[in-house]
């Protein structure tokens, strides 16, 4: 394949800038010496772990027979051993498992986390363990496999059309691995006594307490790397293209679904064993690419030796910092906060290809009364609004309001019902944008890190300011969500802002996102639910205030937008056709991209990062046939009010008095309806 | 009258002064009488469970109070009578619900200051904070107790529990007296690897100084008053100990007696581990008091085993 080659001539040129090439020119010497320099660090702070907690004279014999009067050799025999073991055995998993996805997939992005494995394995669990524990008796391995396997089939339904482009993978694998983070913190939502418990495990904390897990995973990660270990050569033969491969008589189907089922067995095993580890196997196989590892098998070698290497060192190193045997610091949030910036750090040095721009190429339905499908929203929209604001539950049962009963309800009703309508509204805009400007159907301020940015922000503030009100709360999410804008951006730049990085970025961002809440939430802080609570999209706190703010600043931004609408209809075309008609791609690009911020933050601070709306509502529009980019925005921004209100109504009513976040209803409902429309071509 | 008020009055004569079981004793039912006497009781929304038990120890029922589900998992002493509705959740209380309701006030805590606008809308807000940066929640919670009594009007009543809860540690101190030489640590089960341990600013050590034991835990502790450790963290004090709460989470009893840390843990290895039936961690006087009624009658039982 031509971007294969490419990404592995980037590759050698990396290599050959740091080392001269020699002697050595066929050994992947940097990768060698990474792998050098991590374990010393990690030797050096395992050996002063140790002896805070140990004299020097005890070690051998607490290793082989301690002395269970000895509480200290206890310790280090039944807690920081397996630690150290299981830390080694995850990040070998972990890179061996990123190193055959890569190649399979053909995608130098794969890995557990990036293709929603890794997500999928964590929530199956987490579900089993809260609503059928009978389940966990069969082995926790089979419920992870479970989980991991329906979220690598929904990821290649997702991209199955695109023939698993290495962009559409991955981003499939984010909606998915956003779908099953929504689930999760439904779940959590509806128990939050068990809060605490559930994220200090899937956060991916190392912690032991004997020798049990290091005995579970030792056999299954072996036999899964024996398999892979058979199979070198069919897989590095995957590597080339289809046609060289089949050839020469390989059976390219057999093999590369064995591979896939061998690595998603070691996510799974390893998920099963400790919770997420974030990013160690993206960063391994990686890392083992750039430090020279050209051939499968010296990768096959190099990624787990960084795996193990990299997470010894960032485990011994959390455990410097939080004292022995710390818990509260989840190392795999730890190796995931380190590894978003990693990822940041590769995106503009890795060469993918330019994706094919989507929506011009698909073959969807064009009505000839476009005024007559709007005006069909428009009414469904009204109808809606009507229900939401004069029906609901209340002590007595259901009731439909009228006259002086009705004042003081509509008094606490309009304002959800029309932020949740501007929220909707604002983030389909922005999800319509997205999409035309990058001209790849996944796009979305969800997608690309910009909602992420505003709950960043939000979450500075919660937990900098000891009182900090709706003011401070909105004026910290704006600047967030500009800060990731502007990470995006500077990440952009050197392709002239172009899709693929930006998307990729937010990816990033995301998963450092994630990996920040994780870490909050497991240090068991009561304010860490306030947080989930407007994660969540919760429109309980918005008053008339707010209501009007925010419904100000939509309308402000909803009159701007007609004047993008010549620029939406040509960016799909691709950046050749918008140069020769005479507009300046980049400063428009620029522009779009102010405007996505500008709608994302205004709508994020209303129902959270998690809707699927900017992703969802766009594609409703474009089904019901309206494909230019006016009516196009004007049917997104109604379904998107509509879905948002229905949400809102929804999570109001259906378990009252408690209250479902309507961004979590949109995100349930909206998942499904999302991956049933790319999926139907 | 429950039951359980009743068997408490009889279990706690035994050992505290006379002055302090004739007012347990009597309390719920003055409080019975009075509410029954006036004409129009306040119509009172309770958003947490700690100001709501002593409401209720007062002879006050709350029209309405949150996460109602979890009160017999997490408090359940006194009964919380079945006419008390349930709101939604702590943090996100149903405002039309509470609108419907027409309450009089609605009782909160400083947790809650985010929300507190939204209820102000609905009726007068009043505050109470037992727990905060500054500790002693006991000594906030005989203030809150005094405020919350002399709001509904039963001031006497007040004294009396307060009263009645001083004499009850009074008389568990001079009973645990020979057992108090160890320390003991208290804790919550999170997950079978870590704990919530109770010390400074918790409730649980402001019972411990009363009636005369050390808490074992003597390190760090967040403003609830609890730190999250690993349960080996729980090592340091050879003769320690374990008093730990229901309810324990999804498959933490399992599992906790396999695992050789745990075995090797000083308290195991004594048998000292004592389990106790759920104590709102963060109540009031109340919590207090069944704190200290659990936690002698789990340590006198273990004594008299041996």
């Amino acid at each position: 394949m031509a971007e294969d080659a490419a990404t592995l001539a980037e590759h050698g040129k990396l290599a050959g800038r740091t080392w001269k090439r020699g002697m050595f020119a066929n050994q992947p010497v940097s990768a060698i010496l990474l792998c050098m320099v991590l374990s010393t660090a990690a030797m050096a702070a395992t050996v002063s772990n140790l002896t805070v907690q140990l004299p020097s004279a005890l070690w051998l014999r607490s290793l082989i027979a301690p002395d269970i009067d000895d509480m200290r050799q206890v310790l280090v025999h039944y807690a920081f051993l397996p630690r150290l073991v299981v830390s080694l055995l995850c990040g070998a998993a972990l890179g061996l498992a990123g190193t055959v996805l890569q190649q399979v997939l053909r995608n130098p992005l794969a890995s557990p986390e990036t293709i929603g494995v890794s997500a999928g394995a964590y929530l199956a669990l987490a579900l089993a363990s809260l609503l059928a524990p009978s389940l966990l008796a069969f082995g926790r391995e089979w419920v992870a496999l479970a989980g991991a396997f329906i979220a690598l089939a929904a990821v290649f339904a997702l991209s199955w059309h695109k023939g698993l482009s290495p962009l559409s993978v991955v981003l499939a694998g984010l909606v998915v691995s956003l779908y099953a983070g929504a689930i999760g913190a439904a779940l959590i939502v509806l128990r939050h006594e068990w809060l605490a418990s559930l994220f200090i495990w899937g956060a991916g904390s190392l912690g032991q307490q004997d020798w049990k897990t290091t005995l579970w995973l030792l056999p299954r990660a072996g036999a899964a790397a024996l398999t892979i270990g058979l199979m070198v050569r069919p897989l590095t033969l995957l590597g080339l293209d289809d046609e060289g491969a089949r050839s020469l008589g390989v059976p390219l189907g057999v093999y590369r679904f064995a591979g896939l089922v061998a690595a998603v067995a070691l996510t799974a095993f390893v998920v099963a064993a400790v919770g997420v580890i974030g990013f160690v196997g993206l960063a391994a196989a990686t890392l083992a690419r750039i430090g020279g590892a050209r051939r499968l098998s010296q990768r096959l070698i190099m990624a787990p030796l960084i795996g193990a290497s990299l997470l010894w060192a960032a485990d011994q190193a959390v455990q410097v910092a939080t004292g022995p045997q710390g818990d509260l610091l989840p190392t795999g949030a730890i190796t995931a906060l380190l590894g978003a910036p990693l990822l940041l750090w590769l995106l503009p040095r890795l060469a993918l290809g330019w994706e094919v721009p989507a929506l011009t190429a698909e073959r969807l339905p064009r009505t000839g009364q476009p005024g007559l499908v709007l005006a069909a929203i428009g009414v469904s929209l009204l109808l809606l609004l009507g229900l939401a604001l004069l029906c609901g539950p209340g002590p007595h049962g259901w009731t439909v309001g009228f006259g002086d009963q009705l004042q003081p309800l509509l008094s606490w009703r309009w304002p959800r019902v029309s932020a949740a309508l501007v929220a909707g509204a604002m983030l389909a805009l922005a999800g319509l944008m997205m999409q035309r400007l990058t001209g790849n159907p996944m796009a979305s301020p969800e997608v690309m890190g910009i909602s992420a940015g505003a709950a960043l922000g939000m979450m500075v503030a919660l937990f900098s300011f000891s009182d900090a009100g709706r003011l401070v709360q909105t004026a910290a999410a704006t600047v967030g969500a500009f800060a990731a804008l502007l990470v995006t951006l500077a990440i952009g730049r050197r392709a002239a802002y172009a899709p693929e990085r930006l998307l990729l970025a937010g990816v990033a961002l995301t998963a450092l996102f994630d990996a920040l809440i994780l870490v909050l939430t497991a240090t068991g802080d009561p304010r860490a639910m306030l947080l989930l609570n407007w994660l969540t999209g919760s429109t309980y706190g918005v008053d008339a205030n707010a209501a009007l703010l925010t419904g100000g600043i939509a309308i402000v931004l909803l009159l701007l937008a007609p004047l993008f609408m010549r620029w939406l209809d040509v960016l799909p075309l691709g950046p050749s056709a918008v140069q020769a008609l005479g507009i300046d791609v980049r400063k428009t690009r620029l522009l779009v991209l102010l405007m996505v911020a500008a709608l994302t933050a205004a709508s994020t601070l209303i129902v959270g990062p998690l809707t699927f709306i900017g992703l969802m509502a766009p594609h409703l529009a474009r089904r019901l046939g309206l494909a230019r980019a006016l009516p196009q925005a004007a049917g997104a921004v109604l379904a998107g009010a509509l879905i948002m209100v229905c949400a809102d109504w929804i999570g109001r009513t259906a378990i009252f008095p408690r209250q479902i976040p309507a961004g979590l209803v949109a995100t349930l409902i909206g998942g499904p309806v999302l991956m049933w429309l790319l999926r139907r071509r | 009258m429950p039951e359980s008020h009743i068997k408490t009055a009889f279990r706690a004569r035994s050992r505290m002064t006379r002055r302090g079981a004739l007012g347990l004793f009597v309390l719920p039912f003055t409080g019975l009488a009075c509410s029954a006497l006036e004409a129009k009781p306040l119509r009172i929304v309770c958003l947490d469970d700690g100001l709501t038990e002593t409401l209720l120890m007062l002879g006050v029922r709350p029209v309405a109070i949150a996460d109602r589900e979890v009160w017999e998992k997490w408090v359940v002493e006194p009964p919380l009578p079945a006419e008390v509705a349930d709101v939604g959740t702590l943090l996100e209380p149903n405002l039309e619900f509470l609108q419907q309701l027409r309450p009089d006030i609605i009782l909160a805590i400083p947790y809650l200051d985010g929300i507190k606008p939204l209820l102000e809308r609905v009726a007068p807000v009043t505050t109470i904070g037992i727990y905060t940066e500054d500790g002693q929640p006991y000594r906030r919670a005989i203030e809150a107790t005094r405020q919350l009594a002399r709001l509904v009007g039963k001031e006497a009543e007040g004294e009396a529990l307060i009263a009645a809860t001083d004499a009850s540690l009074l008389g568990i101190r001079q009973e645990l007296a020979p057992l108090s030489a160890r320390p003991v640590y208290v804790v919550n089960f999170m997950d079978p690897r870590n704990v919530r341990v109770y010390g400074k600013k918790s409730l649980f050590q402001d019972v411990f100084d009363r009636i005369g034991l050390s808490n074992a835990w003597t390190g760090e502790t967040n403003y609830w008053g609890f730190s999250t450790v690993g349960i080996d963290g729980l090592a340091t004090s050879s003769d320690a100990r374990l008093a730990y709460l229901e309810p324990l989470p999804e498959g933490a009893g399992g599992t906790l007696t396999e695992s050789p840390v745990w075995n090797a843990m000083p308290f195991v290895r004594n048998r000292s581990i004592m389990r106790l039936p759920a104590v709102l961690m963060f109540g009031a006087l109340p919590s207090a008091s069944r704190f200290a009624r659990v936690l002698a009658k789990a340590m006198t039982g273990e004594a008299a085993r041996g």
